[in-house]
């Protein structure tokens, strides 16, 4: 009952920049913005009213496959596909999340890091591991990989197989 | 004579490194659990400090690593910096099947897998993760193999 009121409250408080609006599950609820959109909403959900405490940042390669209708083999299609940007807010029991769509060739967002000065960390890693640039992050070393992985060579998008693959081209 | 003192002497240094093996234990990216039955190892219900086996604080002052984990990259000079600072003879033991092929982080993009690739290994003990017993059994057979 509480979780089903604070979910509500989330929609009044981003139905100005809600593209489009989706309840995955009982206690979800999520907001797809567009990515210049994505400060003033953060603005609306955390500092003007406190609705609830960011949570963490997530990103996602959403690649397109498509399968040879011979071989039945799965390729990705590079045609299609983005980047994606979960940022989850929690309530308790609800969770909030904006999900911001970045193209593989500009995978710019703004950085949240003066609203919160502790996404440092998730930037750092989504920079790393998929190659999302977070304009005006303060703090761009690398997080979990090594100091000698290769620059551009971003692990978990789908393109990745291994680092002896990325090497020879 | 000279040859009864050194075999006295050999006999000496083989009886302390048989008796006390220092140990130093290190973590090459092992998710903790092979980490925590080491733990569990030292501590007085299995007690393997009866083997006269100490933990020390630094790699100069220790026989034998204990190593869990799959070497990750960013672990791996590390490593390899630890193990040269150990002085001879020393020893290696591989904790849980993490070092033996890298266990379930086996062709991750950021892992080498098997310690052996990256400082020679003596003993290997598998499990995930393993038994104190199957420790102890380990660190015996490391002792038994020393004997002349």
């Amino acid at each position: 009952m509480e979780t089903e009121k604070a979910l509500e409250l989330a929609e009044s408080l981003l139905k100005d920049f809600a593209i489009s609006t989706n309840r995955p599950e009982e206690n979800r609820v999520d907001f797809v913005i567009d990515r210049k959109n994505l400060k003033p909403a953060v603005n609306a959900i955390l500092v003007d009213k406190r609705w609830g405490y960011l949570s963490a940042i997530t990103a996602l390669d959403n690649a397109l496959w498509k399968v040879d209708e011979t071989t039945k083999k799965k390729t990705i299609d590079p045609s299609g596909g983005s980047l994606e940007l979960l940022y989850h807010f929690c309530q308790a029991a609800a969770v909030a999340t904006l999900r911001v769509s970045l193209s593989y060739d500009d995978p710019k967002v703004d950085s949240i890091c003066d609203l919160i000065s502790s996404v440092s960390m998730y930037e750092r890693e989504a920079a790393e591991l998929y190659g999302i640039e977070f304009v005006g992050t303060p703090n761009t070393d690398k997080l979990l990989l090594p100091d000698n992985w290769p620059a551009g060579v971003y692990p978990m998008r789908k393109t990745f197989t291994s680092l002896e693959d990325s090497a020879k081209g | 004579m000279e040859n009864m003192m050194q075999g006295v002497m050999n006999k000496v240094k083989t009886w302390a490194r048989i008796n006390s093996p220092w140990a130093i234990h290190y973590n090459s990216g092992s998710c903790n659990g092979c980490d925590i039955e080491i733990l569990a190892t030292l501590t007085p219900r299995f007690d393997v400090e009866r083997f006269g086996i100490k933990l020390q604080g630094s790699p100069r002052h220790a026989d034998v690593l204990i190593c869990t984990g799959p070497v990750t990259l960013q672990s791996r000079d590390r490593l390899v910096r630890i193990y040269n600072q150990m002085p001879e003879p020393k020893f290696v033991v591989a904790v849980g099947s993490c070092g033996i092929s890298g266990g379930v982080f086996q062709g991750c993009y950021n892992v080498v897998g098997d310690i052996s690739e990256v400082i020679p290994v003596n003993v290997y003990i598998p499990g995930c993760p393993p038994r104190p017993e199957a420790i102890i059994h380990g660190v015996v057979e490391l002792l038994k193999s020393l004997q002349p």
